[in-house]
């Protein structure tokens, strides 16, 4: 009966246990096809399958491919997929989707077995830890030939890499702004925030809102916006080797959290444990009206405004000194694992995925504004208005920023826990910003010492 | 000395037909038990090969982790004050059910329920539900002239959350408890009677007393379960054992280091100190058995 309690550890260990196994062979497998890859020009990659009938038909392939999102998500998706397959009717693509959280903790084991897909959606702060270890091909020798860049800034592309290495191609560009609805501002008195507003002309609008009896916004989340104040300041998040946290005076935590955790307790923002209670988007405080606004990225300015089913408005993130600190980020990628045995297809997946019109216009912004200048100038007249937004947003915020940080180094998810779990005591007055400062960079810089 | 062919034959035939459980227990059991051990002496991120770290994992649990010991903390206390509400309250149940009624079989059904969806995700999502500010428990405080408890805002609020739930999971323990009844003959109770003695000396020095080797079952198995859990702790604080780590169980913290932070030779460590806690309380748990488990069987 004892052998129970250490039921999880067999889980642990089976997947330990697999990976070690799988290393070797799986490890082959890929060399062997990326040296017939390189030989190779239009042939599909090698497959298993039976030869067909007809001497010229390509070989079937199967790609798996995975991602995460939500149900609108999955569903435009599968149609592009459906769309690819009618177009290429020898590739079959057998599609893996989940939500984020749950998303990453699929992946990990997969990598371990050696088992990846062959194509990943990737997320920025997970890049490092996939690409920096070996699990995703370097892009570059499909850049031109197999993937079509002529109408895709470079800028757009380089935000993949990770040294000289591409390891996840942009599939849209996102910023960060602030999202509203123009109704419950006016009850604040204002019709919209100045142009140029700053973090005081915030802080004095948002302790309004209890006073209305409104949440003003839902909190910032701390490694995307406490990285832009940080900017704003000359500073960074990260040190440029991923070592060490990037800023050395606590004084820029605190003067970015205090204010923020005040907020929380005059009720002008919700407390955490309001938050935790918010079951999905149908049961947000903003779609409820009892919240006048949100600090998120572009891509999700759509989605909300459908299910909040009302005219929302966006404003720029607070200054001084916002072109220093706002930068064009890609949304997500599309990474091809190490251990696919059919890159190329792979590849031209990701050409028709960020090239092509018409399944741009079921993709349209979701996964961030298209990277294509071409695509965007067919597809924007086919948008909603709420769309058009955002692409035009985008735009403006292209000639309005500063570029982006490298990549998230490793341990970026524990670094994001630990942000997460500091701002909650801070809300909660059970930590004042003071002792948040010093227990964040100290438990921080544990973490990132582990890169050295 | 050379075995014959037939007593060989007859030993294969018996391993063959204990082969599926053998099997199953080297591949599914023996050997991730072995691998986890080595596990927790390396650095494991899944990504690239273990590499032999010595104790260094075990190092940092006690000496560099506050976030363990707050966990260990939410996990005694959870072990602690659930396990013996949870068998009192099966205790009392079956003590209900003992008695003859018509509809005896029925309720029965009906109080093993929880146990058996009890630790579903439905249930847990429900359990969230019943909590929230709005919901059926604050109402129920309301109503009875009480203020609203924020349950999500206190750690200790919170724990609670997962401390009646698994009290209502009382049914397997019920079900024991209730064998165990069925055994105590009835003609102590008799001869009780005969004697003046009221309900409640019959309760104490009948009863109690011949249900003391149920009650050491009980409690140990629901020790052992109760380290262990974690469907509810993971759902009722989406994944992350919040607030303040109020519902950060053992299991939940292992399972973060794990799959959240990848950090598997961690997470074995965490595996095998847990074992050693679980094994520990059991021994004593057994060792102090021989001072109040009455075996009927034992004459002194």
């Amino acid at each position: 009966m004892l052998l129970l309690t250490v039921l999880l550890t067999l889980a642990l260990a089976a997947c330990g246990g697999g990976g070690g196994n799988d290393g070797g062979s799986g490890g082959n497998g890929g060399n062997a096809q990326s040296s017939e890859g390189g030989s190779s020009g239009n042939a599909p990659g090698n497959s298993a399958g039976k030869s067909d009938s007809g001497a010229k038909d390509p070989e079937p392939v199967t790609l798996r491919m995975a991602w995460w999102g939500s149900q609108p998500r999955h569903d435009y998706t599968l149609q592009v997929i459906e769309m690819y397959q009618q177009k290429y009717p020898h590739v079959k693509i057998e599609p893996e989707y989940a939500n984020f959280d749950d998303y990453w903790k699929k992946l990990a084991p997969q990598a371990a077995a050696n088992d990846l897909p062959d194509i990943i959606q990737m997320d920025i702060s997970y890049l490092s830890q996939y690409g920096g270890k070996g699990q995703l091909e370097d892009l570059t020798p499909y850049l031109g030939t197999i993937i079509n860049t002529d109408h895709i800034s470079e800028n757009a592309i380089s935000g993949g890499k990770l040294g000289d290495q591409l390891y996840g191609f942009n599939i849209g560009v996102n910023t960060i702004q602030f999202q509203y609805d123009p109704e419950l501002l006016k009850k604040l008195g204002i019709e919209k925030p100045d142009e140029n507003w700053t973090w005081d002309d915030y802080y004095a609008l948002a302790g309004k809102a209890k006073e209305a009896g409104l949440y003003f916004d839902s909190g910032f989340r701390p490694e995307v916006f406490f990285g832009y104040y940080l900017r704003t300041k000359g500073q960074h998040l990260y040190s440029p080797d991923g070592t060490s946290l990037g800023y050395d005076d606590d004084q820029l935590f605190i003067d970015f959290f205090a204010p923020l955790a005040k907020l929380v307790a005059d009720g002008d923002t919700p407390t955490p444990d309001v938050k935790a209670q918010i079951k999905g988007l149908e049961d947000d405080l903003l779609v409820k009206g009892q919240q006048v606004g949100v600090w998120q990225w572009t891509n999700q300015f759509v989605g909300l405004q459908q299910v909040a089913n009302r005219p929302l408005e966006m404003a720029h993130m607070p200054g001084p000194n916002r072109e220093q600190g706002l930068y064009l980020k890609p949304s997500m990628y599309f990474s091809i694992s190490k251990n696919s045995k059919h890159k190329e297809e792979a590849a031209k997946f990701i050409d028709f995925w960020v090239n092509d019109i018409e399944a741009n216009k079921l993709i349209k912004g979701d996964r961030g504004v298209p990277v294509n200048s071409q695509v965007i100038e067919a597809v924007k007249p086919t948008l909603d208005p709420a769309l058009i937004k955002v692409f035009d947003y985008v735009a403006w915020a292209q000639e309005n920023s500063s570029p982006m940080d490298p990549p998230d180094p490793n341990g970026a998810a524990e670094i994001i826990a630990l942000f997460k779990e500091i701002t909650e005591a801070m809300d909660f007055g059970k930590l004042s910003p003071e002792d948040a400062a010093k227990r964040f960079r100290e438990e921080a810089n544990a973490i990132l010492a582990r890169n050295k | 000395m050379p075995m014959r062919f037939a007593a060989w034959k007859n030993q294969l035939t018996g391993y063959a037909f204990i082969s599926p459980f053998l099997l199953g227990f080297l591949i599914f059991t023996a050997f991730p038990i072995a691998a986890s051990l080595y596990l927790s002496f390396t650095d494991y991120d899944l990504f690239t090969a273990p590499s032999w770290v010595g104790f260094e994992q075990y190092e940092r649990m006690f000496a560099g982790d506050p976030k363990f010991w707050r966990s260990l903390r939410v996990t005694f206390l959870y072990v602690f004050v659930g396990v013996p509400l949870r068998l009192t309250f099966a205790l009392l149940i079956a003590l209900l059910l003992n008695r003859a009624s018509r509809a005896v079989g029925l309720y029965r059904t009906v109080y093993y329920l929880p146990s058996i969806i009890g630790g579903s995700v439905a249930v847990s999502i429900m359990w969230r539900n019943l909590y929230g500010d709005e919901g059926i428990i604050n109402l129920a405080l309301n109503l009875i002239g009480l203020e609203s408890v924020r349950w999500f805002a206190d750690p200790a609020a919170a724990l609670w959350m997962l401390i009646t739930l698994s009290v209502w999971q009382f049914g397997s323990s019920m079900l024991i408890f209730l064998a165990g009844l069925k055994n105590i003959p009835p003609s102590l109770y008799e001869a009780a009677s005969v004697d003046g003695a009221n309900p409640l000396q019959r309760f104490f020095r009948i009863t109690m007393p011949l249900l003391t080797p149920v009650i050491l079952f009980n409690t140990i198995m629901q020790t052992i379960a109760a380290f262990m859990t974690f469907i509810p702790a993971y759902i009722i604080s989406k994944g992350e054992g919040g607030p303040l780590d109020g519902t950060l169980l053992y299991s939940l913290y292992l399972f973060r280091q794990a799959f959240v932070f990848y950090d598997m030779g961690y997470a074995s460590a965490m595996a095998w100190i847990l074992l050693l806690i679980v094994a520990l309380l059991t021994a004593l748990v057994f060792a102090t058995s021989k001072y109040w488990v009455f075996y009927e069987t034992k004459e002194d």
